[in-house]
Order: C-alpha cells, then sequence, then structure tokens
C-alpha cells in the first residue's frame, strides 16, 4: 500500500479536482485506487457520482465505531471512494479531537482495509495546516503539493515545506515530495515567468510538464465526473496522464529501493 | 585488388569487427613498400583484364560471370563489398572502352568519322566521371559530430553573416529570428545582417529584434565582396554564413564548433543545404520527397566522399568559417562566380583541412521555377569553370593528388552538357543519314557495351541509392545540358565572361503553365527524335531481308525511345504547376494545444506548419467550425509558446489554422519552436522506397511518358487559347514583393 497525500498551502487551486482525476489515471493503468477524503467540505466523493445526498463517510463511520469498509463507494473508473461523510458541527469537533490525539489513527484505519503492496491510496486535505494534513502526512508515503502559477502560492511553499519536514520526512518509508503547477495560462506572461522561477526552485521535484487550465474541468465536476472520463482528449487530461505516470514513477522507485534495502 | 590504398590512417572509420575487415585494415598495409608493390601488380593484373582480346562467346562468358560475382556482392553489407562491386564496375568499363577505342574507331566516310568522334569522346568523358565519382565516393568518410567542452567559457567568439541584396523581409525574417534563437552564449555571439539592398525597412527590424545592420557604400564582388567588408569590421574567432533564406537549427553551432578545437588546422566545416519547399523537379514532376532531388547526392554522398580526401568543397551559406585563415587567403575568393568553391580551394593550398557533417542543421527555399533553376545551375557551372581556367586544381601548389581529382571531378562533372546532347541525338545519324558510328556488330556492342552499363548501373544504385535514384541523373542532366553547354564552353574561352545572377524565391507561381519558352531545347529535340523513330522504322520496312540492317535499326531505335521518354520527362519539368502558397508547409509531427473560446482545451499533433499557420490532426474525427478562434500552444522543451489563430480550413479530424497578426516577440517565439528545432530536417526521407535501378528506370519511363502525353494537352489547350486570340503571357511568374 503506498499512500500519497495531496495537500496545498492555500485554498482554490485544485487540489481535491487533481486528486480525483489523478486516481482516475493511477485507475486507469490497472492499480487499485482508493481515494480518502480527509475534507470536512466533503466534495472528493461528487467527482466519483456520489449523489449529493449521501451523507455516510469516515468521519460518521469512525465515531460511530464502525469499519471503513461500511462507507466505502465503487466510484466511476473504478476508483474506490471513502468520503469525509456529513456530520453536524459537534460531531465534527469531536472527530477532530480524536484524530488529533491519536496520530497513528489513519496509519491504523488504512491497516484495517488489509490492502495489497502495490495498492494506492490517495488522500486529499484541506488546505492550509490543520489537523487533517497533519495526520495525513503522517501516514504518507509521498507527498503531492498543488500550486499555482502565482505569486502566492510561491510564497507560501516554505511553509508547507515545514510541515512536510515536520510531520513526514522523518519516516523511513516517506519517499518524498513533489509538485505540481496547476491551471496554467501559458498565454499570459506571468504564468510564464513563474512557472520559469518554480522549475529553478524545485527542480526535479517538479513534475515536469504542467496541468493546462481548461474549462472542462469544471464542466466534468458539474457532470459528476472526473475530466479524464469527460473530455479525454483534452489537453488538461492529457496532463493528468502524464503527471500519473509521473507519479507512479516515484513510488514504484520507492518501492524497488525499499526492497533493495530488505 | 585496390582496396590496400583506399582507408587511410588519418580517417577515423568505424570499428572493424569481422575478420576480413580487420584483414584489410591490418598495419602492413601501412608500410610504403608493400603498397607501392601491391599498386604496381594490380595496376599490371588490371591492365591485363581489361586488354586481353576474348572471342565472342568468352567475351560473353566473362561479362557474365563478372556480373553475376557483382549481384552476390550486391547482397553483402558494407564498404569492402562497395569496393570490389566498384572494382568489378572498373574492369566491365575498362574493356568496353579499350574495345571501343582500339576496334570501332575506324570510319569509312567523313561524315561517319564526325558523329563516331563525337560519341567516343562523350563516353571518354562519361566513363572519366564514372571513374572520377568511384574514387570521389568510395568511401564516404560519415563524420560525427564532436561536443563542445562543457566550460562554456571555453567556447570561442562567433559572427553569424546573413548576407542579403534584394530579398523581401519576409524571407529574411525567420532567418533572422532563427539566429537569435542558436543555442549559444550571447555575450560570444554577434549577428550581422549584411543588407547590400540598405534598405530602411532592414535597419527599422534589425534594430528592433536586436541584431547589427550592416552595409556598405558599393556591391562589388556582390555576395562574397558584402562578406569581406563585413570581415574588417567585426572580430569573432569564427564566423557562420547563412543565405538569407537558409534557416538554422538552434543546435548548428554547437554541433559544428566542436570539430574546429580538436583539429587545429580546420578552417572550413560545411552542413547540406536542406531545402523545405520542392524545387521545380520536384513540384512539376509530382517527386517531392519521394525521389531525392538533384541536390541531395552532392550533400548526401558527394561531400561526404569529399571529406575523405579533406576536399570538402564550401557551399556559400549554413557553413563556419575559421577567421584567421580566411584573412590569410585575403577573404572570400572575389575572381570568380562561385566564389565558395573557391575559397575552399585557397583554403586547401595552404594546406588547410576542411571538414563535411551530413546533419541539416538548417533549411531554406528551393529556386521555385524551372527558369530559376536553371539559371543557378548556368552560374555554377560557370564558376566552375572559371576556377578551372584561372586556378586550375590540376596545377599549382598544395594540394594532395585526392584533392586535386575531386576538384577535377567537381569541375569536370559541369561539361556534362556536350556528352548529354550527343547521347541524345547519337541514334539519329544513323536513322537520318545512315552513318555506323561505331564500326561493328549490334551483338557485339551489346557484349561489351551492355556489362559496361549494367556494372555502372548496378554500383551507382548501390552507392547512391539514399540520395539519387538510378536514371533520374539523366533526366537532371537532360533538363541542363542545352543551358549549360554555352556558358560552361564559354567560360573555358574566358573566364571574364559572364555575370553574378541572383535567383528569386519565396515566390509563387500563379496558376499551371506550360513553359514554352525554356523548353524549347528539350521540345526541338523531341522533334527530332520523333522524326528518326520514323525514319527508322520505314528503314527497317524497306530493309527487312537485311538482317544486320534490321539489327542495328533496333539498337537505334530502342535508343531513340529511351532518349524520348527522358526528353518527356524535361519536357515535363517545363510544365510549371500551380504554387499557390506565398509561404511553405513543412511536415512535421509535434505536439500542439488548442485552446477555444469556450475555455476548453485539446491535446494533439501537428502535420505541418508554415509560417502563416499549422495544420493539425484532431483525435476521433473532430471537428471544428469555421473561423472558430483558437490559441495554439507549441511546445519547445519545457517552454510554451501560445499564438492566437482562427480555423482556416476544416475537415473532420483534421483542421487549418491561420495565426492572427503575430507581435514580434511571437514571430520569434514561432520561428523557435518550429523551423529551429535541433531535429526539424532529420528524418526528411524517411518512408521513400528504397532504389533498384529497375524501379528508377521504370520511375523515369513512366514520369517521361506522362511529360509527351502532357505536352500534347498543354499543345491542345495553347493553341485554343491562342486561337481565340488572347495572348499567351508566358511571364506568369509573380514574386511577392511585387
Amino acid at each position: 500500500m503506498k499512500v500519497i497525500t495531496v495537500v496545498s498551502a492555500k485554498g482554490g487551486v485544485g487540489k481535491t479536482t487533481l486528486a480525483a482525476n489523478l486516481a482516475s489515471v493511477l485507475a486507469a493503468r490497472n492499480r487499485r485506487v482508493i481515494v480518502l477524503d480527509l475534507d470536512p467540505q466533503n466534495a472528493l466523493r461528487l467527482h466519483f457520482g456520489i449523489p449529493l445526498d449521501s451523507i455516510d463517510g469516515i468521519s460518521r463511520a469512525t465515531l460511530a465505531g464502525d469499519p471503513w469498509q461500511t462507507v466505502m463507494f465503487d466510484g466511476v473508473d473504478g476508483v474506490t471512494v471513502l468520503p469525509y461523510g456529513a456530520v453536524i458541527e459537534d460531531d465534527r469537533r469531536r472527530f477532530e479531537a480524536l484524530v488529533d490525539s491519536d496520530p497513528a489513527w489513519l496509519a491504523h484505519s488504512l491497516q484495517s482495509l488489509a490492502l495489497d503492496a502495490s495498492d494506492i491510496v490517495i488522500v486529499d486535505t484541506p488546505p492550509g495546516s490543520s489537523v487533517y494534513t497533519r495526520t495525513a502526512l503522517t501516514a504518507a508515503n509521498f507527498a503531492l503539493n498543488v500550486v499555482l502559477a502565482d505569486a502566492a502560492s510561491y510564497a507560501a511553499i516554505p511553509g508547507m515545506e515545514r510541515m512536510v519536514d515536520a510531520y513526514a520526512a522523518p519516516r523511513p518509508d516517506f519517499a518524498g515530495q513533489g509538485y505540481v503547477v496547476n491551471q496554467v495560462d501559458q498565454s499570459r506572461q506571468l504564468s510564464k515567468d513563474v512557472l520559469k522561477v518554480l522549475r529553478n526552485m524545485l527542480g526535479t521535484k517538479m513534475f515536469p510538464g504542467v496541468i493546462h487550465q481548461d474549462e472542462g474541468v469544471s464542466e466534468s465536476l458539474a457532470c459528476d465526473t472526473t475530466l479524464i472520463h469527460y473530455d479525454p482528449l483534452s489537453q488538461a487530461a492529457a496532463d493528468l496522464r502524464a503527471c500519473g505516470d509521473w507519479l507512479l514513477s516515484a513510488i514504484d522507485a520507492m518501492a524497488a529501493s525499499s526492497r533493495k534495502l530488505a | 585488388m585496390s582496396s590496400a590504398k583506399i582507408p587511410s590512417p588519418e580517417t577515423e572509420v568505424s570499428v572493424a569487427t569481422s575478420r576480413l575487415e580487420r584483414f584489410v585494415d591490418a598495419g602492413i598495409w601501412g608500410s610504403r613498400i608493400v603498397v607501392t608493390l601491391l599498386t604496381v601488380f594490380a595496376a599490371f593484373a588490371l591492365y591485363f583484364v581489361v586488354t586481353v582480346p576474348l572471342a565472342f562467346g568468352q567475351q560473353l562468358a566473362f561479362a557474365t560471370i563478372c556480373f553475376l560475382c557483382a549481384l552476390g556482392f550486391r547482397r553483402l553489407q558494407g564498404q569492402y563489398a562497395t569496393l570490389v562491386m566498384i572494382m568489378l564496375s572498373i574492369v566491365a568499363s575498362g574493356r568496353y572502352m579499350f574495345w571501343r577505342l582500339t576496334e570501332t574507331t575506324y570510319w569509312e566516310r567523313p561524315l561517319d568519322a564526325a558523329w563516331g568522334l563525337l560519341l567516343v569522346a562523350a563516353e571518354v568523358y562519361a566513363t572519366l566521371v564514372l571513374l572520377l565519382g568511384y574514387f570521389q565516393t568510395a568511401w564516404p568518410l560519415k563524420r560525427k559530430p564532436l561536443p563542445l567542452p562543457a566550460d562554456r567559457s571555453q567556447w570561442p567568439t562567433v559572427d553569424v553573416f546573413i548576407p542579403t541584396y534584394n530579398e523581401p523581409l519576409s524571407v529574411v525574417k525567420p532567418t533572422i529570428y532563427a539566429a537569435l534563437a542558436l543555442d549559444y552564449p550571447s555575450d560570444k555571439l554577434a549577428i550581422h545582417v549584411l543588407d547590400d539592398g540598405r534598405r530602411p525597412e532592414f535597419k527599422t527590424f534589425c534594430e528592433e529584434v536586436g541584431v547589427n545592420w550592416t552595409i556598405r557604400t558599393h556591391n562589388r564582388h556582390a555576395k562574397a565582396g558584402n562578406i569581406n567588408e563585413a570581415l574588417k569590421i567585426t572580430k569573432g574567432e569564427f564566423l557562420a554564413i547563412f543565405d538569407c533564406d537558409h534557416i538554422p537549427t538552434r543546435s548548428f553551432l554547437q554541433i559544428c564548433l566542436g570539430w574546429f578545437l580538436r583539429d587545429k588546422l580546420l578552417s572550413m566545416l560545411q552542413t547540406p543545404h536542406h531545402f523545405f519547399s520542392p524545387d521545380p523537379f520536384e513540384r512539376n514532376l509530382g517527386t517531392f520527397r519521394k525521389v531525392p532531388n538533384e541536390g541531395e547526392l552532392f550533400y548526401g554522398l558527394v561531400q561526404d566522399g569529399n571529406d575523405l580526401w579533406n576536399a570538402t568543397f564550401f557551399c556559400g551559406s549554413c557553413a563556419v568559417l575559421r577567421r584567421s585563415m580566411v584573412e590569410e587567403i585575403g577573404g572570400i575568393a572575389v575572381e570568380t562566380v562561385t566564389e565558395d568553391a573557391h575559397t575552399a580551394l585557397k583554403l586547401h593550398r595552404l594546406g588547410y583541412t576542411t571538414a563535411y557533417l551530413a546533419i541539416p542543421q538548417a533549411a531554406g527555399l528551393a529556386t521555385e521555377s524551372l527558369s530559376g533553376h536553371i539559371g543557378q545551375r548556368i552560374r555554377w557551372a560557370r564558376g566552375m569553370t572559371q576556377i578551372f581556367r584561372i586556378d586550375n586544381p590540376l596545377t599549382g601548389k598544395g594540394l594532395k593528388i585526392g584533392q586535386r581529382l575531386c576538384y577535377l571531378n567537381g569541375m569536370l562533372h559541369f561539361f556534362y552538357g556536350v556528352p548529354r546532347l550527343v547521347f541524345l541525338t547519337a541514334p539519329l545519324s544513323y536513322l537520318f543519314f545512315g552513318a555506323h558510328v561505331i564500326e561493328a556488330a549490334a551483338s557485339t556492342i551489346a557484349i561489351f557495351a551492355l556489362p559496361h552499363m549494367m556494372h555502372a548501373s548496378i554500383t551507382n544504385s548501390r552507392m547512391q541509392r539514399s540520395f539519387r535514384h538510378s536514371f533520374w541523373a539523366e533526366v537532371y542532366e537532360s533538363v541542363l545540358a542545352s543551358y549549360i553547354t554555352a556558358p560552361t564552353l564559354l567560360a573555358v574561352i574566358n573566364p571574364k565572361l559572364g555575370k553574378f545572377n541572383v535567383t528569386a524565391k519565396g515566390g509563387q507561381i500563379a496558376k499551371d503553365y506550360f513553359d514554352w519558352y525554356i523548353s524549347r531545347p528539350y521540345l526541338f529535340l523531341l522533334l527530332l527524335n520523333l522524326l528518326g523513330f520514323i525514319a527508322g522504322v520505314v528503314h527497317i520496312v524497306m530493309y527487312w531481308h537485311i538482317r544486320s540492317e534490321v539489327n542495328t535499326t533496333i539498337l537505334n531505335l530502342c535508343w531513340t525511345v529511351y532518349n524520348m521518354l527522358i526528353l518527356g520527362a524535361s519536357v515535363a519539368a517545363a510544365s510549371e504547376r500551380k504554387q499557390v502558397r506565398a509561404t511553405h508547409r513543412v511536415t512535421m509531427k509535434m505536439p500542439v494545444m488548442l485552446k477555444f473560446s469556450t475555455g476548453r482545451t485539446l491535446a494533439c499533433e501537428t502535420i505541418d506548419y508554415s509560417e502563416g499557420g499549422v495544420g493539425v490532426a484532431l483525435p476521433s474525427k473532430l471537428e471544428v467550425p469555421m473561423h472558430e478562434r483558437v490559441t495554439v500552444s507549441l511546445f519547445r522543451g519545457d517552454e510554451e509558446y501560445a499564438f492566437p489563430a482562427t480555423v482556416g480550413y476544416t475537415e473532420p479530424g483534421r483542421v487549418g489554422l491561420r495565426f492572427s497578426q503575430l507581435t514580434r516577440e511571437q514571430e520569434y517565439d514561432f520561428v523557435k519552436t518550429t523551423f529551429a528545432r535541433a531535429d526539424a530536417w532529420t528524418g526528411w526521407s524517411e518512408g521513400r522506397r528504397p532504389d533498384t535501378p529497375l524501379r528508377g528506370l521504370s520511375h523515369v519511363l513512366l514520369v517521361g511518358t506522362r511529360g509527351i502525353a502532357g505536352l500534347f494537352e498543354h499543345l491542345y489547350s495553347d493553341l485554343h487559347t491562342w486561337m481565340n486570340k488572347r495572348p499567351v503571357d508566358v511571364k506568369k511568374l509573380k514574386t511577392k514583393d511585387q
């Protein structure tokens, strides 16, 4: 089991969409993929055709002491979805306190799913620093940081790097972090310039391509599906496929090196 | 037999692996005594094989066995097998020429003697050029580029010269952009547009994009003078010269300069002249990218062969020269109209080396009309003849024998005019006048001449297969022969005759037309051959009972038919096809992103591009409405460049996008992502059918047949127009700047 935690320092960078679409790409590469939504917005499930009025999810299951298997949904593209679930405010606070008090909670819960070594769990988190991001990084084998080609994203990179260093980096089973620049429009000079700066700063840690800005992305969400499903011919879909392959090679390289160590 | 002297020690030939190759590459051949002894022995053996008299049956058997051997060696890979085939071809041609000169040159009548002498002379010339060609291209060096040192501070300084005279700015712009896009440290690179037209719009443009606009007060010595003037005011260690329409790729300097750092005597390195638009042959005969064009033999094989002998010719463009050495010979040569070849000759005479890299690192426009093409070839022919007269490479100091022979072939080659005309008319002397130009029975001629021709054919086909398809030389030469003859002969008499022509480029041909003016010589020859054919048929009917007469007539008739078809192909080349596009499409597959006004995108691949836009293949037979506005993104490595465009052509699965008004920056970006790509011109000949002599022959004959059929169509339609009292305008060639 490989856990990929998708993080971002800022909101509105398309993190949830990226997590959903990457899950779809990896599933298309014949991997079993589970997406886990740790964001109280509970929006990840919408990409996978799960009805809007469904309230089940890991928050409710955890509080009720039910196994996670009871809240697993079969989403589009063969992706298994673990939604956050809809909870009232008091329950959310209780859940967060529970998560905060037990750093190993996520790892244990994932263990209980009894996944294969090659299975991939993609964890979506709320933007910035939160108990969810913290716990997701604690369980992560790989951290994928989503940024935009703008000044604010650039400025927020060191903060997120510190979080990764604090919660994920010390572990031997953590392979490292990668960066993806999302929603890029290179007809704008500013985007081009920031992209150049990001490339210089992040070097090989960055996905060599970019994810292009594409209206198809929002349209796909309106249709309760992923972009890979909705518009497979678009540039953004091509970018996502390339990004998925890059991600796969990163985590598989990790698997190979850990086998060598063992 | 002669292989002992081919792999010279200073060349870096491929690593020998097989036992045979190890044997051939062994150190023993380096010994002067061994080589001399073997050479004497080989010369004696060759003399014996060529001169020994054989009876009819014996010669037939010998020729058959030799040819079967050649066919056997043809199945083997490698250059040594080629050398054996060359040797067999030399034997066959040697026997033929010896027999021809000793046994067939007694003529009974003065008329026979006149024709006969002409034909023998033409054959001697053709055989000499064949042998020189074998020598020149026996072992193409196939030099590989050397990398520059990793430390960029050690890279030398370079001046890029783009000489221009009267070409429109639109033609020169891509070259300037591509020069700016060269991957080279900007503090070591200076770009100079040498504007002999002294045009204000060039000045403005050069200032805007940040290159030097250099002028002089006069136009003496045309391009050579222009460059020499610029040499005085620049100081880079090297100069790269690009004709104003030769667009370099970004890798040009890095690919070319490596050898200069290794070989301190290297004075000039030439790369191929590659053309992304069809030349008149390719356009009018429909052979673009299917059959190697006229220049490909030279740039694909001849120059690579020259390189072995350290005799690479400078071709005026797409080359790098070392300044100190060019200055030592007094700048680019100005004495002849082919200043480039003469410059290389002068460098060779001083003992400097030259190099050739057969990697297209620049590309340009081919001449667009047959008349322009012919004009250019006349200039080359005249220039080479001038050099032959005023600075003969066979004499004078400083040259090695290999260099002298390569230059000799380079010059002799341009004298093909007279021999070609003789071959095209030789059978007529018999058909019209009954002249017996070869005093021998038809069957005897066959057993000597056929091996000569067949060996030459399969050997050349093997050596040249990627660069010149069999029998196409006949077409190219026949078109040019009538025009090249007079200038070369005049220049032999007086090298001063003639002046420099600049070939118009980047034009368009408004509609299909037949160039009656330029094709007059072919039509005349065609008519003669047709009459000869009729005369021959009549002759056969009248002398049916005399077998030898019938045989000889049939032999001559076959030759006449062949000549007519070759002339038919020449006629077809003069049938100008419409060329409406002012810019040319270059086929190239590369990733492209389309972004529509809805904000949706498509990931696609290009089909082709031109200066005005791109053709894009759409996945899943998609269709895009006409006039839709689209943003086109092209990529260069990590970088992406977006261009505004509108849909100008659409069909399911395919769309043609025309760029809207591009800014200077965008024009630059476009050249950078297309023409200047390092891999832009590699793989140009992919998908061509490989050459075999028979396939080449049947293709040429087919083209000839179509040419004759087309001639009658044009004749009919033009006569029709003429009858309707409309004046026929022969000058429909328009250039864009008019």
